[in-house]
This record gives C-alpha cells, structure tokens and sequence, in this order.
C-alpha cells in the first residue's frame, strides 16, 4: 500500500516529456532526418536526375562509377545504377510501408478482440496466430510467389499476411492489462456497454504500442522485401527493388563489381535502421513496453 | 505465530505434483491443435497451388487428359474436397509426405537425408550466438546509458537492421576473397559427418547465422536483467553487503534467463527462415537449400513437407521452453494459470 | 542519556529528474542512540524514505548526497563501495516495506539467510545454515528447519517479513533501518511483527530507525519520534511529549488529522432508524467462486446483507476476507456462483432483469475506487471523466451538451474543486483530487447507492481527513446510502452508521459502528480491534497489554 507522491501539480504532461525524450534520442532524431531524406531521394531523384529503367543499354554495361553519365556506374544489361537504386528505392519503401500498415491494421483488431472478450473465442485466435508463427515467413512467402508470381500490390498483401501475427500478440496483451484497469471497471459499473469500453478507453489506451509496433513492421517489411527478391522471388524485370538489385549483384561478386552491391545493401540497412531507431524513439515517447528490449 | 498468519500461509503453499500433470496435458492439447490448424494451412496452399490436383507435376507436361483422369481416380484426387484432407491427415499421421515431383523419392526421404545437416548448422549458430549474446546482455545492463552499452546497442541495431545474405556477403568478401581466411562455400556432403568433417567451411554460415541470433539475444538479456536489476530483492540483497557483481552472479541472471529461454522455443521457426538464406548463399547441402531448389522447380509436395516438419518442431520446441521454464522458476512450479 | 549511535548533520540530497533538479531531503540533523527505538515520520513526499536509503547509501545514481551521517567515529558519507559493503548488513541492516517482493523467488529462504552470515563472517556452509535456522526460531517461523528449505512464494506475507528481519538480524548489527517495515501487512500480522521488534530491542539492544506514517505505530513502539515535511525536520522527541503534546503547528494538524477510535463503551440506544423502505442493495446467501489452475477458491460464502436507504454499511477486513470480492460483486463485475442480489428491490445477475434493465439499474450507483492513478482514464478531461455516467445513461436522463457542462461544473463545487479543472487531465492533478473527482463523477446522477473500495487508502493521512469530509458532507447533502468498505478500522468508525466485519469470505459480525467497533463479540473481531493501535502511548501500552494477555 503505498502513499501517493503528488501534492503539487507535475511541471510538464506526459507527451512534453515524451517529446523531450524522443529528441534527447539521437538514432530517433536521425532516423526521422534518413527516411525524409529517403523519400526525397527515391521520389523526387528520378525528376531531377531522370535515367532509362526500362530499356536495357547493352553498349554501356558493367562500367564502373565514376564513368561519363554515371556516378555509380552501370548494371549488367546497362541499367544507369543511381537511378536504379532510386527506382528500386520507391518500390522498397511503398511496399514496406503498405505492407506494414496492413499488418498493423489486422494485427490490433484480431488482437484487441481477442483479449477483451477473453475465454474460447481468445483461445481459439490465438492457436490461429500460433499456427501463423510456427511457419517461418520466408519459407510462406516463398511458396505464395512460387504460386502467383508476385506483383506489387500482391506483395504488399502477402507479407502483410504474413507478419500481422506480432501485433496481435501485443495487442492482445494490452488489452488484457487494460481490461482490468479500475476505469473501465467503473464505466462497466455505471452500466456502460463493451463497446464502449473497446473504443473509447481500450483503443486510445493502446495507440501507443501500436504506433511503436507500425514503425517496426514497416522495418520488417522491407527486409522480407529484400529477402523475397534475394531468392529469386520477387518482381519481374524490369520492375525492381533494392533487395533485386543485390541479388543481380551478388553473381559478379568475384569480378569485383562492389559497385553493384553495396550501394543497394546500404540502402537497406539504412533504412531499416532508420525505421528502427523511430520506433525505439517512439517507444520512449510513448512510454511503452513495445517490442522486447 | 497467530492463527491468521498461519492461514494465509497455508493458501499459498505449493500444490502437490498433479496441477503440473494438468498444465502439461493442456499444453499439449493446444500444440495439438497448432499442428491440425497448420495442415489445414498446408493443405489450403496445396489446393491454391494445384487446383486440379498433383497429376501434372507428377506425370509431366505431355500427360493426357486420360491419363490424368486415370492418375487422379487412383490416388484419390476426385474426391470431395473434405475427404481429401481427411485421407491427407491419414498419410501426415502415417509419417507419409508424400512423394517429391522432382526428385523421384518420397518426400519424407529427401527432408530426412536434409534435416540433420541444417539442425546441425543451427544449434552450432545458436549455442555460440548464445554464448556470446548472453554476456553481452548482462553487461550492457550493467553499464546501461555508458559508452560501452551504447556502441554494442547500435551495432546490433545495424546487424539487426541488415538483410543476412548482404551480411554473409560481405563475410564472405572481407574473409573468403580478401584474406583467404576460410573457403567460401560450405562443405558438401551427404551426412552430418561428411559435413562436420572439413569445420572450416563451417565457419562463414555459422557467423553469419549467429550474428543475427546474437542482435536479437543481447537485447532480450540486455532488458530482461534491466527489469531485474530494478527489483526489490536486489535492494535487499545489496543491503546485506553483497557487492554489484556477486549480486548479478547470483540473484540476477537466473531470473533473467527464464524469460530468454522462453524465447528460444519461438524462435525455431525464425531460425528455419534465416536457414534458407544462409543455406542459398553458401550452398549448404540442409532443408533450407532444398527448399529453395524446390521453390525453383515448383516442386509443392517438398515445399509442404517441409513446412510441415518445421512447424511440430516449432510447437514442439515451445512447449519444451515452456516446461523448461516452468520447471526453472519456483512459482510456477507451484502455480499455474 | 546513552551515546549517539548513528548522527546525521546537515543530510541534503538531490535528484536529478525529466524536470530538473528535485531537493527530497533539504538539511537535517538526525541522532539514533544506542538501544533506542527513533520512529521517522511524515507523509509521502517528505524525504523519510530517501533519508533511510541515505544512510546505507543505496539510494540511485541519480540522487546527489552531502552532509555528513557518521556511525560512531567513522564517517559513512563518501566511503568506499568495499567498505559500505563491510558495514551494510553487519552494522547496519535494513528491512523493507514490501515482503512479497524482498525476497529473490528462486532462492531457498535458508540460502538467502546464510547470504547475510557469509558476507560478514568466515565459517563453513553448515555452520551458516545451523545459524539461520537459529535466527528463523528467533523471529518465531514454525519449523524453521523445513522453512529454511522453503521458496519464498511458500510464505504469507507476515512470514517473508519474519524473513527478512531474521535477515537484518543475522550478523547483530547495533542498528537496523525499517523503512515501513508493516505497512502492507494486515492489522493483526502488524501487531505481531511490532511485538517481534519490540521483544528484538529489548533482548538484544539494537537500534532501531523506523520509518513510518503510522502515528499508532509510534505510539506503541518507539522511544523517540522525529517529524518531517517536504524535507526538513520539524520536531523531535519523546514519543509521548511529541504525540500528546506537540509543539508545532505541522505536528499538531498531522495528529489531528488521523482518525482514531474512541475508547470506551458505545453509547447505548444510538441505533439509527431504519425506515420501512426497502434496501436499496440486498444480499442473501452469494458465493463467489474463482477457478485459479484448475482449482476453486470460494472468495465468498453465504453472505447476506442489506444496506437501507441513506444508510452508510462500512465493510471491514483483513486481505483475504473477500471484502473486495464483495464489492465487485455488488457492482455487478464478477457473477454470482450462488445466492441472490437485489438491487433496488430488482433482482440482478442470472435469472434476474434484462441486461439492458440492470445497465440502467446500475446508473443509479454511482462507484468509487481505490487508486487514484488508474480510477481515471488518462486519456480522458476531468470534465469527460465526470459526463461520462451521463452519457452512458443518456436513454434515462438525456442532457444536452450544455447541460453536461453545467452539471459537471455544479458537481466540481461539490467536491470543492474549481470549474476550471474540467478541461484538466489527471495527471495534472493530485492523489486526493483526483479522488474528488472520482466522488463528482460518482454523484452525477444523483445516486441512491455509492460503493466505495478502499478510496482513501492510497491517500496521506492529512488528505485522507479531507476527502472523507468531502464524501461525509456529500452524504448528508444528497443523503445516498453507501458501501464503505476499507481495512482502517478507524475511518469505518467515524463515517458509517453500521459495521459488517468479515473473514475468509464471510461475514462474522455486524451491528450499529459503535457496537461492533467499540464491543465487539466475536473472537476475530476482538483481536481485530486489539491489534489496531492509537496514537496515545499510554493507552496504546494498556491496549497491548491487555491483547497479549488474551493470547496471539
């Protein structure tokens, strides 16, 4: 039993707090500044710097960076490299952000529902959401573009399939905490209906670890992204995405074209990072417990 | 000692062994129904996959419609659709895999020959990532918000941030082409001990595969042992005179550790994923790598196969942990929920 | 006059927050003398506890610690890790406030016990064991030989506190630090921990500095008191001059604030009048069940009671009696595994009204909980917080938007609160106005029937006084009846007209508050009220006495 501290107001709200935080966090900060600068390198590059993705140029291949016209070169059949990495950049991103946002989406009413109404109706969605992890992703993935060849929009929906099973755990979870919380108590014992309770204290109470958790599935998507165009899966030339382009890469290794590989990886890894570091950052914010560590 | 003192503590006695006996059969009850949810997955995406059933892959492009008529009465395959998940679950239950379109044995066959070489690879990767990350997560704890806490955190941020195959990579660049440290490719062979025998070519896939293992770990040990640093029985015991390190030694990382072994059981089936990148990038003759091949060839009854041995040992692996865990820790012993 | 034992000069500390630097403990001087028991007072946020951890430096790397806290010749402040390491635990030990977390879970008592002994002396594992099974006897553990091979969970409460003294008790240090050392402990199991330290005082002379907000604590353990707010020192010295007649102003509102029990026989005939009119909440015979790992538990067994119109029932128990049980139950959050509710003359629950009737049934209780951190939704105004009810019950009383504004401006006033803290959000505000507006929103529909959980048990003594003047008031302004339930027997005495006391999820007396409180005639009821101590040394003394003569 212990007393409460307060007998004055606190200086500052939760969310100056946890604006403070999110600032004070250096990687937060520079993963918001990564992905703007991303965005405008992806989509706003190909207007100031517009190069031919779609027609192969066989008299200009395997040139290094540095030679006339391309800064990073060009790509096996003549792709001008910068600009395909622009091109691949826009596919990256919009499918891990569409495919993330599905998943959110999904994830939190399956979750939400399940912990709140509790009993067989939870049991029985969570040995759904089991039976989901107990297959590894790529292994699904894989077998989903070996039975429809994948275009973006089936893509997106695919992965968003496939990872909407973590959200759900935490949202569950925090549903269930919520549900016992002494205010939805009281509006049950003024004689207030579940619904209610759902969307107007349980929903707005859970934003936070949905919003942490959204930032990490966009993060996740596009390194499942890459891992389906790694094998072999992904889209069809001359669509093309970062995860493809190191794939293409990846066989002229031994020639030395470092040029055709690590500016796509780095392109990734960054992002992902940067995708990351908002979501810790947010997490903070927040103050949420929001994926493990 | 008062009446009521003895009471209450009579409540909260440890049960008898019979309650343990309960959990377990429960458990198992929702493992079982995990795997019967997952073949009713599989066999959906057979259905997706082949709509008119397997004679095609099986016979070849230049069957007859008569011969595939012919093909499908005999197996089976103009049955109602419910009955052929029935005579499905027949064949799982019987260990029948079916049979490979592709490589002209039963399915069963090629993972059998496969799985031993990629679980081999796994436990190597996860006993040293383990070995390593465990450490590594105390430590950071301990020295949270130092120097030292930060640069391990933001590398593993950056190797978690990484696509394996570009991480293998660039092993295989700076220590195969570079230094000619370790061959490039994983050594070939037929049995775990064709594998074993040349360990140097082991080393490129493990690190690989333990480096992601380990960006996840640490972080799971790094927060665990911060939630138990901040409990109360630490301040006891640092009240007794017990120095910080003998502290964590001995009242912190048992307590830690229960909820990263909980962990490990969940985390088969993401091991298994990594192991199809690794496997492709350095041609480890495992299930990842016959997979993949598979997935070239449309070869579904291996590709479902497969699935099907990875999620029971997932399901399997967590009720492990699970009970591992709850043997661990006291409490649960005692109680369950 | 024996020596100082422990003296702190000029003890300042500071901790680095989200909001800057906070002072908790602004320049005190502190003497503990040899054998004496020193009582620290104050209410939260009065640097009581910091000034304790202080002492055996473990307060956090954020906290900034100056002055001076010598024991004996040496100087604590400042030295080494090594060598707190050699005085903590030996010379000093300390004990805290919460025992069903002081103890690490997977550790065997005896292992946490001989931890003690092995840090400070040299002798094998089995003389250590030996001692701890001598120190487990000493502080009265049953069987010490088969607890010492015991885990923690297996222990109530009251024992893991027996625990954690042996602990203290291990090495025989001169001083030990109990910083609350019974405050989440029943009334009763209290009694005998402060009996167990009393007995440990005398036999042993070790100091004690205990840390408390319990003026009935003091008055029946300790030799010495020190005062303290907002981090300074306001009074010390003898527990009875200090408690019986205090000089300073803070000293004297802390004392009257505290509710106490009046002694003596209950003035006879007070029954209060029990109208025709029938209850507005009837209970005949519910049991309440809960299914925990496949076994049952009956939290609550043939209960009957009744509550009148206007009339205030205060419910009191110990933790386990089930009165929290029967205050969900009443509210309509856990079902009925027998027996039969009434509300309002309407049978509710299974085979009784429609779930639409009981909703609007429901709207004419109003509830208040316990914690004023989670009775509020954090997301929600005060002024949203206090519509709420209206809204939910729009159907039976429609109210425009501008009518809710009214009203809730009008229910603000109720509770003393300015209008303007409608457009606050809680975590704006303090503990007990936060409990205010749980008690506006409470009233918002002009109940019949308010069920209140423990409302002022998170809250300091001096608010505690004031929100129940608030809910005292509100009741004879709007005459509700009420569900009073709590475990201080005290505020149940000053606030209901009758008394119901429970154990183990029944109800083993009821009558007028005087007859139960002040006479009581069951067993249990006795010993309840003789373990609950007053804040007057003297009659405190007779009170003990005369309990341990009946026999714990």
């Amino acid at each position: 039993m212990s007393t409460v501290t307060l007998s004055a107001p606190p200086t500052r709200s939760p969310r100056q707090r946890g604006l403070r935080r999110f600032l004070g966090n250096r990687l937060a900060v520079f993963g918001i500044v990564t992905i703007a600068l991303f965005l405008i390198f992806c989509f706003l590059g190909p207007l100031v710097y517009p190069t031919d993705q779609v027609h192969t140029d066989l008299k200009s291949t395997m040139l290094p960076p540095g030679a006339a016209g391309h800064p990073l070169g060009t790509d096996d059949v003549g792709y001008d490299v910068l600009g395909r990495l622009m091109v691949g950049g826009q596919i990256s991103i919009l499918i891990g952000l569409a495919a993330g946002v599905l998943a959110t989406v999904i994830g939190t009413l399956w979750g939400a529902i399940a912990g709140y109404v509790g009993g067989a109706v939870d049991a029985v969605m969570m040995r759904v959401v089991d039976a989901g992890i107990a297959i590894p992703a790529t292994f699904l993935l894989l077998i989903l573009s070996a039975i429809m060849r994948p275009s973006v929009p089936l893509m997106i929906i695919v992965i968003g399939f496939v990872s909407w099973l973590v959200p759900a755990r935490l949202v569950r979870a925090e549903s269930i905490s919520l549900k016992s919380r002494e205010y939805v108590l009281a509006l049950r014992a003024m004689g207030g209906t579940h619904s209610r309770a759902v969307l107007r204290h349980i929903v707005p109470n859970t934003v936070g670890t949905i919003v942490v958790n959204a930032t990490f599935q966009v993060a996740d998507a596009i390194l499942l992204v890459a891992y389906i165009s790694f094998l072999g899966m992904g889209l069809q030339k001359p669509a093309t995405d970062w995860g493809a382009m190191l794939t293409s890469g990846i066989t002229y290794t031994y020639a030395g074209a470092w040029w055709l590989i690590f500016p796509a990886g780095v392109c990734i890894v960054l992002t992902v990072c940067a995708f990351n570091s908002i979501g810790d950052g947010l997490r903070d914010f927040f103050d949420v417990k929001g994926r493990n560590a | 000692m008062s009446v009521v003192e003895q009471a209450q503590g009579a409540k909260t006695k440890a049960p008898n062994g019979s309650r343990f006996w309960w959990y377990l059969l429960r458990r198992i009850g929702q493992g079982l129904i995990v795997i019967l949810l997952v073949t009713l997955i599989v066999f959906a995406l057979l259905h997706l996959a082949l709509p008119e059933g397997p004679a095609v892959g099986v016979l070849g492009m230049q069957a007859t419609q008569e011969q595939i008529e012919a093909f499908n009465r005999e197996n089976g395959f103009d049955l109602p659709v419910w009955q052929q998940y029935l005579n499905f679950l027949g064949q799982l239950v019987r260990g029948d895999l079916g049979d490979s379109f592709k490589l002209n044995r039963p399915v069963a066959d090629a993972i059998g020959q496969r799985l031993p070489k990629t679980l081999v690879l796994a436990l190597i990767s996860m006993l040293v990532a383990l070995a390593i990350a465990i450490p590594m997560g105390i430590l950071q704890a301990v020295r949270r918000g130092k120097l030292l806490d930060y640069v391990l955190t933001t590398w593993n941020f950056v190797v978690y941030s990484t696509p394996s195959f570009f991480l293998g990579l660039i092993l295989v660049v700076v220590f195969a082409q570079w230094l000619h440290l370790v061959p490039a490719q994983a050594p070939q062979g037929d049995t775990v001990a064709d594998v074993l025998a040349k360990p140097a070519g082991l080393v490129l896939p493990v690190a690989t595969a333990a480096l992601g293992i380990i960006a996840t770990f640490s972080r799971y040990m790094r927060s665990a042992t911060i939630d138990n640093l901040s409990e109360d029985y630490v301040r006891t015991a640092r009240a007794k005179g017990t120095s910080v390190p003998v502290v964590i030694r001995r009242h912190v990382v048992r307590n830690s550790l229960t909820p990263v072994i909980a962990m490990l059981g969940y985390y088969l089936p993401v091991m298994f994923g990594g192991m199809i990148v690794v496997e492709s990038l350095f041609n480890y003759p495992g299930m990842g790598l016959l997979f993949w091949t598979s997935a070239q060839t449309s070869d579904y009854p291996v590709l479902l196969g497969c699935i099907m041995v990875i999620a029971v040992a997932t399901v399997v692996g967590s009720l492990l942990a699970d009970i591992i865990q709850a043997l661990l820790d006291p409490r649960t012993r005692g109680e369950f929920s | 006059m024996s020596a100082s034992l422990l003296e702190v000069r000029d003890l300042r500390v500071e901790f680095r927050t989200d909001d800057g630097p906070v002072e908790a403990v602004k320049g005190i001087d502190l003497d503990v003398r040899e054998g004496e028991v020193l009582a620290l007072v104050g209410e939260s946020g009065s640097g009581k506890s910091v000034t304790a951890m202080a002492v055996l430096g473990l307060l956090p790397g954020s906290a900034a610690v100056t002055g001076s806290i010598r024991l004996g010749d040496r100087e604590l402040l400042g030295l080494a890790e090594k060598a707190m390491n050699g005085v903590r635990g030996a010379e000093i030990s300390m004990v805290f406030q919460e025992p069903m977390t002081a103890l690490n879970p997977s550790m065997r008592i005896g292992d946490q016990i001989t931890e003690a002994l092995l840090n400070h002396r040299s002798m094998s594992k089995a003389d250590a064991w030996a001692r701890a099974v001598e120190l487990l006897a000493r502080v009265g553990i049953p069987d010490p030989e088969r607890r010492a091979r015991s885990y923690p969970h297996e222990l109530s409460g009251g024992q893991r506190q027996r625990v954690v003294i042996a602990i203290a008790l291990a090495c025989e240090p001169r001083l030990i630090i109990a910083d609350e050392p019974t405050t989440a402990l029943d009334v009763t199991v209290q009694a005998e921990i402060l009996d167990l330290i009393r007995t440990l005082a005398r036999e042993s002379g070790t100091a004690f500095l205990l840390v408390t907000h319990n003026m009935g604590v003091v008055a029946d353990i300790a030799d010495r008191v020190a005062v303290m707010f907002r981090g300074s020192m306001v009074e010390v010295g003898a527990s009875r001059d200090v408690l019986l007649r205090p000089h300073e102003d803070y000293t004297k509102k802390l004392l009257g604030a505290v509710p106490t029990l009046p002694e003596g026989a209950p003035v006879a005939g007070a029954e209060p009048e029990r109208s025709g009119a029938e209850p507005v909440l009837e209970l005949s015979e519910v049991a309440v069940t809960y299914r925990r790992g496949g076994r049952t538990f009956r939290a609550l067994d043939g209960v009957s009671l009744s509550i009148g119109k206007g009339e205030i029932l205060g419910l009191v128990g110990e933790s386990g009696s089930g009165k929290s049980t029967l205050g969900r139950a009443a509210l309509g959050l856990l079902p009925l595994s027998a027996g039969e509710m009434r509300l309002f003359g309407q049978k509710v629950g299974r085979g009784g009204v429609s779930r639409r009737e009981e909703r609007r049934l429901r709207g004419r209780v109003g509830t208040v909980f316990q914690d004023p951190g989670s009775s509020l939704d954090p997301r929600m105004t005060v002024g949203e917080a206090i519509a709420e009810p209206m809204l939910v019950q729009r159907r039976v009383h429609p109210r425009s938007a501008r009518e809710r504004s009214a009203r809730v401006a009008e229910l603000l006033e109720a509770v003393e609160l300015p209008a303007s803290y409608a457009n606050r959000y809680p975590h704006e505000l303090s503990g007990g106005q936060r409990q205010r507006i749980g008690l506006a929103r409470a009233i918002a529909l002009d109940p019949e029937l308010i069920i209140a959980d423990e409302p002022t048990s998170a809250l300091d003594v001096s608010v505690q006084a004031a929100v129940l003047e608030v809910l005292r008031t509100l009741q004879e302004r709007f005459r509700f009846a009420c569900l009073f339930i709590s475990h201080d027997l005290a505020v149940v005495h000053e606030i209901s007209d009758r008394v119901a006391i429970m154990l183990r999820g029944g109800i083993v007396e009821t009558g007028t508050a005087d007859e139960v409180l002040l006479a009581p005639q069951h067993p249990y009821s006795r010993r309840l009220l003789a373990s609950v101590p007053v804040p007057d040394p003297d009659a405190q003394a007779q009170r003990r006495e005369a309990r341990l003569a009946v026999g714990a």
